[in-house]
């Protein structure tokens, strides 16, 4: 199976020669199509750096992101704004849903920004909002809605153009551990029913543990790499903890 | 260090709200130049000959500086919030790292202070110039000369220009530090303090939206009906109604916006993120975009109304004479010329003059009705036969007072009409011809007058039956144009010593000698003569004497004095709306720039969102200019109706004059303000497209 996105000796640098951070130092990683891939890593790790460069947020130095055969260093002002849109979902941390409007507006930004009809879209809104349980509240604004709520209305946002990725970035960092479970619980569904195929950065080891697989980042290199097998989720998120907690205890403890 | 900081937020401050930083010249240019009126060279001449009048004007500047500080405070302290609003978690920050207050407040004072010194340096030389300019090109087209121009610099302009300009910039920056200084660090720190606003039912807003309407209506009916000219109450009420209405009519607003979101179903480009955000403006800041509206209203009338002034002073009248003398030194009025010439030829002065005539006025004087010597009910009755229109109707009620008319002896007229260049008038002597001034009439009234006179109607005159011929006449008798005639009779010489009992007042007009070559120089030369009859002290001998120099001063004053005051207004409450506005608009984009980047991340291309931004500006703009627009119309027929009527009568062509230049110069500016901040926006825009850092 060809991968959906390859990612080759990806390096990133901020700032000028004598103060120079390297957030990205030479990562390379597949993600296959249905995967759901966590990404993981304490603060200053570079994660946040990978995904925006994935997102094409930001430019990468070096290296390249080859997304379905197409190097996204090549893309130019709108085929960028186009795999910005249509390739790519992307969750953010904060919902970032636009206050001034209305749930359903909000969900149908995309279609707007790309020229779809509403009246394929309506269809694709309805399916979304039943399986995320927000058909309730597509017509009030964000300042009425739950924060759980506002995530399940971005998440539909992120999804509604069939996007071939899911970029999630701490998608539970503003949530309660309740909303958190429920829009994790959402996201794997959406993944396992629709395989649709999710990245996602995280610190938290509860959310990573629905994940497939996850790569842990430090320093800006992937140090390690855990597969969940046939083991159950809670065993799974043992692991996890085990490999943070080695990751706190500093490089000396890398296995 | 801490000049240094202080210099670089000051310049942060100027970059970041560049609109502000530009008005504030603008503001200071205008303050120079209403301060300076008196140094202008229109105004310095026009204070030799008309000193009440210039006086009188010169003491409203005051009252005009005054209303323009209100007006600029209202700015400044709008912009200044709004700019300190953006700063509160760097002053927060500034108070965390253990900045006192008062060292705080120094840093925001002497910020404030170095945009403003800055401002002043820009601006003052900038209205020196601009003054000069303009006292220039209102000598050049007033037809002064200008080579006695001199460079003037009024200092007192100066000084009041920079302490009012001081003053309000301080008094706002106290009221709003004073507020910032008052919370606490926490409040500060955490960002935007948005208060959600109440939202209403739908109904509520409609409600409101066709309240307003129904206001706007009746102010407008009162207003072009001409009632609320009637008396200072029903003013009062006809500017309550609209204010109230314009107010109601914005708050409402949002519901008929939200309208245009469910309308966009095509589901255009951004349509609906776009009307959202036009409905986010228009919900936070209807009170401002109803006043800024107003604003525009009252700029559009100041100028309709100076424009209108202007112009009903130009109405061209031939100028045959130079000067009219009164001579009560003489021993009776036939004497009155020969007076006058000898007192001239003794002083050198009669070779001046090419012509010297008597002009005749006077009354029936051995009546035996009293005052009701004339009649003339036949010209009623062929006027009645006309078919029923406003001019007739005019004319019925003005000729139905005419009874007793002036009367004009018919070879001065001619002496006149020669001298006019126009051919003379023959009448029997049981003929007159009607003389109107053309102050109290028009062409169309004029039209169905002539129609009436050459069918030689008989009227009665002191029970003489006299025949009205020729067409109505109406040179000017003499040189005074404030003197006009509504109604006289011009009769043949005997007949007029014969009504007036030879108990007549005499004007002596006289006229220059035009010097070949010389042609430009009549005002110097008027002005002269002026000086030399000064010196002969005309008066002690009981001569007085006027002018056309006296005469034009006296209508160019009017003019000068109206269309500089109300240009000037308009073109303040023009800055003003549109600054407020733009400044908005910015500061509330700068809020949620946030958006936009989302926007960014969900694809929208650069042109995208500068194109959504660049709708919700014209929206913005736009909709505050046309209601302004809308409200104008009814505004230039309201002026018409009060106050410019007198003098215009509502000639059309003149209402469209003035409402086009009214609509150019609301093109102009909407135009380039429109410009500045859709260009403002793509710049802030494009520094989204670079992605921060975000922890």
């Amino acid at each position: 199976m060809e991968p959906i996105l390859n990612i080759e000796n990806l390096t990133k640098t901020y700032g000028n020669v004598p103060n120079q951070t390297r957030a990205l130092d030479g990562i390379t990683f597949q993600v296959m199509p249905g995967e759901f891939l966590g990404i993981m890593g304490s603060s200053g790790s570079g994660k946040s750096t990978l995904l925006n460069c994935i997102a094409t947020v930001i430019k990468p130095t070096g290296g390249s992101i080859v997304m379905e055969g197409r190097n996204l260093q090549s893309l130019g002002g709108k085929e960028l704004a186009q795999y910005r849109g249509k390739t790519v979902g992307y969750l953010f941390q904060n919902f970032e849903l636009l206050d001034n409007l209305t749930g359903r507006e909000n969900v149908l930004l995309p279609t707007s920004l790309h020229d779809v009809t509403e009246k394929e879209s309506s269809l694709r809104l309805e399916q979304l909002a039943e399986y995320l349980e927000i058909t309730d509240v597509l017509d009030k604004f964000p300042a009425q809605m739950s924060g759980g709520q506002r995530q399940r209305v971005a998440a539909a946002r992120a999804m509604i153009l069939h996007p071939k990725l899911i970029l999630a970035d701490e998608p539970t960092g503003a949530l309660d551990s309740k909303n958190a479970k429920n829009i994790m619980e959402k996201l794997s569904g959406l993944n396992r029913d629709e395989e649709a195929t999710i990245l996602m950065v995280t610190h938290d080891s509860n959310a990573a543990s629905f994940c497939k697989r996850i790569l842990f980042i430090q320093d800006g290199v992937i140090f390690h790499e855990l597969r969940r097998g046939d083991e159950s989720q809670q065993d799974f998120y043992q692991r996890i903890l085990k490999v943070m907690a080695q990751l706190g205890g500093g490089s000396c403890n890398v296995l | 260090m801490f000049s240094n900081l202080i210099l670089k937020n000051s310049k942060r401050n100027r970059k970041e709200n560049g609109l502000f930083f530009g008005s504030l010249v603008i503001s200071i240019v205008a303050f120079y130049i209403i301060l300076s009126l008196s140094k202008q060279d229109v105004m310095i001449f026009l204070a030799k000959m008309e000193s009440d009048a210039v006086n009188q004007l010169l003491l409203m500047i005051p009252v005009f500086y005054g209303m323009t500080l209100g007006i600029l405070f209202f700015l400044i302290y709008f912009a200044c919030k709004y700019q300190l609003e953006r700063r509160r978690k760097e002053v927060g920050v500034y108070l965390m790292m253990g900045m006192r207050r008062s060292k705080l407040f120094i840093m925001l004072l002497a910020e404030d202070l170095l945009s403003s010194i800055l401002a002043l340096v820009i601006g003052l030389p900038i209205a020196v110039l601009l003054s000069e300019l303009i006292s220039l090109v209102t000598a050049k087209l007033v037809g002064m000369g200008i080579i006695g121009h001199q460079f003037t610099f009024s200092l007192s302009a100066v000084c009041f220009t920079v302490a009012g300009f001081l003053v309000i910039k301080l008094a706002a920056f106290l009221i709003l530090s004073g507020k910032i200084s008052r919370q606490e660090i926490g409040t500060l720190l955490a960002s935007f303090s948005e208060k959600e606003k109440k939202q209403r039912p739908a109904f509520v807003y409609g409600t409101c939206t066709v309240s307003g309407m129904i206001m706007l209506a009746a102010a407008y009916a009162v207003a072009i009906q001409g009632i609320a000219w009637y008396a200072p109450d029903k003013m009062l009420l006809t500017l309550v109604l609209g204010l109230l209405g314009t107010i109601l009519l914005f708050y409402g607003m949002r519901a008929l916006i939200a309208l245009l979101v469910k309308a966009g179903k095509t589901n255009r480009k951004l349509h609906v993120f776009s009307f959202r955000q036009i409905q986010e403006n228009v919900m936070h800041q209807s009170t401002s975009m109803a006043i800024s509206s107003l604003l525009i209203l009252a700029a559009l009338c100041c100028f309709g109304a100076g424009i209108g002034i202007a112009g009903t002073s130009r109405q061209a009248e031939e100028h045959v004479m130079d000067y009219t003398f009164q001579d009560y030194g003489a021993e009776s009025s036939q004497d009155a010329l020969s007076h006058l010439k000898t007192v001239l030829k003794e002083n050198d002065l009669e070779s001046q003059f090419s012509q010297l005539f008597e002009m005749r006025i006077g009354n029936v004087r051995n009546g035996e009705n009293g005052n009701h010597v004339f009649q003339m009910d036949s010209v009623m009755e062929s006027l009645e036969g006309f078919t029923q229109s406003e001019d007739r109707d005019v004319l019925l009620n003005n000729l139905g007072y005419v009874d007793y008319p002036y009367l004009i002896c018919l070879s001065d007229y001619n002496r006149l009409l020669e001298a006019a260049g126009k051919p003379a008038l023959v009448l029997e002597e049981n003929e007159a011809a009607v003389y109107q001034d053309y102050d109290f009439t028009t062409e169309s009234r004029m039209d169905i007058l002539n129609r009436i006179l050459s069918e030689h109607p008989e009227t009665l005159l002191n029970g003489n039956s006299v025949y009205l011929t020729g067409k109505i006449q109406s040179v000017d008798l003499v040189t005074d144009r404030s003197i006009t005639l509504s109604f006289a009779l011009i009769l043949p010489d005997e007949q007029f010593l014969q009504y007036t009992n030879g108990e007549y007042e005499v004007y002596i007009n006289g006229i220059l000698k035009r010097e070949a070559g010389k042609s430009g120089s009549l005002m110097t030369a008027i002005s002269d003569m002026n000086a030399r009859l000064d010196e002969l002290c005309l008066e002690d001998m009981g001569i007085e004497y006027e002018s056309f120099l006296q005469n034009i001063g006296r209508q160019l004053f009017y003019m000068v004095a109206a269309s500089y005051i109300t240009i000037y207004l308009a073109i303040i409450f023009l800055v003003v709306a549109n600054t407020i506005m733009g400044v908005q608009f910015l500061m509330n984009q700068q809020k949620t720039g946030r958006r936009y980047q989302t926007l960014v991340h969900l694809g929208a291309t650069y042109k995208d969102i500068c194109l959504s931004a660049r709708k919700q500006i014209n929206w913005f703009m736009g909709l505050p200019v046309f209601v302004a627009t809308i409200s104008s119309i009814f505004g230039v027929k309201a002026l018409f109706a009060g106050l410019l009527s007198s003098g215009t009568n509502g000639a059309e062509w003149e209402m469209l004059l003035v409402s086009t230049a009214m609509i150019l110069l609301l093109c102009v500016v909407e135009y380039i303000y429109v410009t500045i901040i859709k260009r403002s926006s793509d710049r802030y825009l494009l520094t989204l497209m670079q992605p921060q850092r975000e922890e």
